[in-house]
């Protein structure tokens, strides 16, 4: 009967692949194969796929930054049909909170935490969440960014990225290297990057030359300031390093690329709207309308390799070229043949953010548990044998927290049938305040690394917020399990909330233990999920 | 032309080219530390720790530290003379002027930034605001390159005079919020330092926690996951620690001499915690930005630093805490030679004043020199980069060196500027 089905399934599979892919097998598959092919033994050495709960969690996360209700846990846990990853993992990029995850992300990605100036937080949130949840090719989601000069009132969220940096040419010119092209000339500004032969001054002016004629009027601290541009103007550059100081120019070009030239405009023709007091002026020739179509072209890889560097990264916690901004040939991707696949197919696949993350996730290599065989246990992370431990972000920590306290469900409840996500969003989005202001980075500064820092661990340990959550009310965890008799029903539906996941006999026992001691059940009870909250297990994704 | 903001004229780019491709190979992320064994050395010397009083809005030099009087710009304070023949300062400062022996004036001060933000940047990065790159202050410098890595309080304190307490991590930059200041306002300890009454042990959950840690680290283990099952433990610490935020537990017949208002209670808790072994402490006295009634408000607001500053180097004195404490007083600028016509003097960076003490600097010295009527430097004209080399050759370490936030090195401090060195020993 099993054999029978296999065989009408495969060969379904056969006629709906065929003719699309031709002889290419799916990508997660190709992943897999590059990945493999990075270690000798790679498949002796590499950690079994991870169970279930292990994969519910961690996908669960990563595309929509909460961790699945007790509920939901059991749900997947028990349905055996052989496809209810592909299943869980589309009905996670079809959700709502797809979209705010990846709204949080990029919102985080292109802005830094930083205060809002000129376009409000909540127009620009919404101008995200929407393209993410139409699947917006991320290319266009680009060209939306840096074409917007803010004039139009339904294009100015997405000028944000611009405005909100104050058109600063020195923030401007990195974040654009940074973010879009995977690459930090910061230190290309005065001289030649000195450490990284691929980085010239000339890439970097390069850039600043789309935007240098560019301004904010009618001036720069107005709020509903707009960006406009004047006919003239050059960046120059001397090189602190050369001795003859020869002064050099460029016009806009993409780093590796043509610079592209000015048309020569007749004398007295330069604008369409002559510069005057109080008047905007517009240029004949606009240098930074070309800013979006010349770094999202399809001759320039650096976009789409940095582009398929970020949302493997989101997913794997590693860049293939890492760190994320230094793509340059003495550094190179831990894995260079799949860089390259990874980006193309990116590319040909028109920048389907959707489908990419879906293959990503329906990938061996994604799906791979976080725990080490021996052998596999001092590989270094960039060999993909094992998954990496990832710390949740500020957003995936309250969400987090909020979801195991029971707060979350409380509110569900609550609402009942005026449920839905932005509904649900806005109750807990008072919630998620101090996760960010706590757990955030400067503003304005890009997030880097992991730091566990006094104020955070003293807010778990002592703070009102914390404790606030894990108080019992009607329908919090502590409430539900504090009303089972059954002490291992208690350790379940604790380890189902808090980690999804079934506590192990060791593990029952210790529950089972510490009711048996207590004069307080319910204190008793908000200790262990205090506990569960500020350990390892809870505070990454794994 | 765009100028150049970085300090990039020098050998060190090519020097470090090894070190980081070698940590750019290794996927190093977002560290910034000292690298070289020099440096290691140096961290483990004989703590060193450094107090900085803050006046904030902008002291006058003139009713302070280089007094100009009977001249036009000079106001209508008498320059009185100190422990040390020959040096003179104002009469505002009757108990500094006993310890001048202690001290040792830098006169001749131009910062060229005459905006608050702008000014306190320069005086406590020793560097010029620049776009796109922010220099961690001097109390995260001193924390990083000072504090022993198994300190049990944290290394970089400020005492605000009002406010909420709290954590900035803007202060540390691309140190880390590791060293980020801890925010004392008011003096009172941050907000949830001290455990609530609401929870009244904390063994049994923490025991919990031990055990769930130690049961995921048996198969899974990072240097973040261990970064972070730390944390608690050193969180314990500073806990375990807290009365070391707590003044009053000092002697009352200290707070007499200190004085029983704010700023004394402030400098008396710096104490506290430099005797506790903290690293670096900020102190700030506010306000000195009198654009007008500059003379009442200076009679005043001197009339509180005067003598709990020399109350505290006393103190740091008879414990013999002075030779390895540096003591800095500064402001973001000073205030105009010029007295408006309401009595006020205004922002003013071209010529001012700081003093300094302990920590081996020659004391009882003066060092640059302003014109008759206190208008220009006209000797030995330093900036906020001097003042930042110095105070880190006085506390042993060599700011030649550099910082390598995401592989790329950053000096110590400014290598435009160089120490102070006539007043180093």
């Amino acid at each position: 009967m099993g054999s029978l089905r296999f065989r009408i399934g495969a060969f379904a599979l056969l006629i709906l692949v065929s003719p699309s892919m031709g002889s290419e097998p799916p990508l997660r598959e190709r992943i897999d194969r590059h990945i493999a092919a990075g270690l000798p033994n790679y498949d002796a050495i590499a950690a079994p796929i991870a169970n279930d709960s292990e994969f519910l969690r961690r996908v669960t996360l990563d595309l929509t930054g909460r961790i699945p209700s007790a509920t939901e846990a059991r749900a997947f846990l028990a349905d055996s049909s052989a496809d209810k990853r592909a299943k869980l993992v589309d009905a996670l990029l079809a959700s709502p909170e797809y979209a705010r995850r990846m709204q949080e992300v990029f919102d985080v990605l292109l802005m830094d935490r930083r205060r809002d100036s000129k376009v409000p937080r909540a127009e620009w949130e919404k101008f995200l969440r929407s393209s993410f949840a139409a699947n917006v090719p991320y290319d266009d989601l680009v060209r939306d960014i840096l074409s917007s000069d803010g004039a139009d009132p339904k294009t100015r969220p997405a000028a944000k990225f611009l405005l909100d940096r104050d058109l600063d040419p020195t923030i401007v010119t990195r974040d654009i290297g940074r973010l879009f092209l995977g690459r930090n000339l910061q230190c290309a500004q005065c001289h030649d990057h000195p450490l990284v032969d691929d980085y010239k001054q000339e890439h970097y002016y390069g850039i600043q030359a789309f935007f240098n004629r560019a301004f904010l009027y009618p001036k720069p601290d107005d709020p509903k300031a707009v960006i406009a541009e004047k006919a003239e103007g050059e960046v120059n550059f001397i090189s602190v390093f050369d001795p003859k100081k020869v002064q050099k120019t460029t016009s806009p070009a993409v780093p590796g690329w043509k610079p592209i030239g000015d048309p020569k405009l007749e004398k007295g023709k330069e604008y369409k709207v002559a510069p005057k007091k109080d008047v905007k002026p517009v240029p004949a020739y606009s240098r930074l309308a070309q800013l979006a179509t010349a770094i999202t072209a399809d001759e320039n890889i650096a976009f789409r390799r940095t582009a398929a560097n970020r949302f493997w990264t989101i997913m794997m916690g590693r860049g293939l070229v890492q760190p994320l901004d230094f793509d340059h040939s003495a550094n190179p991707a831990s894995h260079p043949a799949l860089f390259e696949m990874l980006a193309e197919e990116f590319e040909k696949k028109n920048y389907d953010v959707k489908g990419l993350l879906r293959e990503i996730a329906m990938s061996k290599t994604y799906q791979r548990s976080s725990e080490p065989t021996v052998a596999g246990k001092d590989l270094a992370e960039d060999r993909y044998a094992t998954a990496i431990l990832k710390p949740l972000s500020p957003e995936q920590l309250g969400y987090a927290t909020m979801q195991a306290t029971g707060l979350t469900d409380v509110y569900r409840t609550e609402l009942a049938k005026k449920y839905s996500e932005e509904a649900l969003h806005a109750k807990l989005a008072s919630n998620l305040g101090p996760f960010r202001s706590l757990y955030g980075t400067r503003a304005g500064e890009p997030e880097e690394g992991f730091a566990s820092t006094l104020d955070q661990t003293l807010f778990v340990k002592h703070g009102g917020h914390i404790r606030n959550l894990i108080a019992p009310r009607t329908g919090s965890l502590v409430e539900r399990t504090a009303k089972l008799t059954e002490p291992s029903r208690v350790a379940e539906e604790l380890y189902l909330t808090v980690y999804t996941r079934l506590p192990s006999d060791e593990e029952r026992k210790d529950i089972e233990d510490a009711l048996r001691g207590s004069a307080n059940r319910t204190a008793t009870l908000g200790d262990i999920v205090w506990a569960m909250l500020a350990s390892a297990e809870f505070r990454f994704n794994h | 032309m765009n100028n150049c903001n970085y300090a990039c004229g020098t050998a060190d780019h090519t020097v470090n080219r090894r070190l980081f491709l070698g940590g750019a190979a290794a996927g190093l992320a977002g560290f910034a530390g000292m690298t070289t064994p020099a440096a290691a050395r140096e961290l483990k010397s004989a703590q060193k720790r450094m107090l900085v009083i803050f006046l904030s809005g902008g002291v006058s030099q003139l009713e302070t530290w280089d007094p100009k009087p009977n001249t036009d710009t000079g106001g209508p304070f008498r320059a009185i003379p100190t422990s040390v023949p020959g040096i003179h300062i104002s009469e505002l400062l009757p108990e500094a002027a006993k310890r001048m022996h202690l001290l040792t004036l830098v006169r001749g001060i131009n910062t060229k930034e005459d905006e608050h933000g702008r000014g306190a940047t320069i005086m406590l990065t020793g560097r010029r605001t620049e776009p796109g790159l922010v220099y961690p202050h001097v109390g995260a410098v001193a924390a990083k390159l000072l504090t022993d890595k198994d300190a049990e309080l944290p290394g970089h304190i400020q005492i605000t005079p009002r406010g909420g307490g709290g954590f900035n991590k803007e202060d540390a930059a691309f140190l880390g919020p590791k060293f980020a200041s801890v925010t004392l306002g008011d003096g009172k300890p941050p907000a949830d330092l001290l455990r609530p009454a609401a929870i009244t042990t904390d063994a049994e959950r923490e025991a919990f926690r031990k055990k769930l840690n130690d049961r995921f680290a048996k198969s899974r283990r990072s240097a973040q996951t261990e970064a972070y099952t730390e944390s608690y433990e050193q969180a314990a610490k500073v806990v375990s620690r807290a009365d070391a935020f707590d003044a009053s537990r000092e002697d009352p017949k200290a707070a007499d001499r200190y004085g029983r208002h704010d700023f004394g209670r402030h400098m008396l808790l710096a104490r506290r915690l430099l005797e506790q072994g903290v690293t670096f402490v900020k102190v700030s006295h506010t306000n000195y930005d009198t654009h007008h009634e500059n003379f009442d408000f200076h009679i005043e607001q001197l009339g509180e630093f005067d003598r709990p500053f020399a109350m505290l180097l006393d103190d740091l004195k008879e414990r013999g805490l002075l030779e390895s404490t540096l003591v800095v007083v500064m402001s973001e600028f000073g205030r105009t030679p010029r007295i408006n016509d309401r009595y006020g003097r205004d922002h003013w960076s071209k010529a001012w004043s700081v003093a300094m003490a302990g920590c081996g600097l020659k004391a009882g010295a003066v060092v640059g020199k302003t014109n008759a009527n206190g208008t220009a430097v006209t000797d030995r004209e330093v900036n906020g980069g001097h003042l930042f080399h110095t105070y880190f050759r006085a506390l042993g370490m060599d700011p030649t060196k550099n910082f390598y936030p995401a592989g790329r090195p950053v000096p110590i401090a400014d290598p435009k500027a160089a120490a102070i060195h006539e007043i180093l020993s």
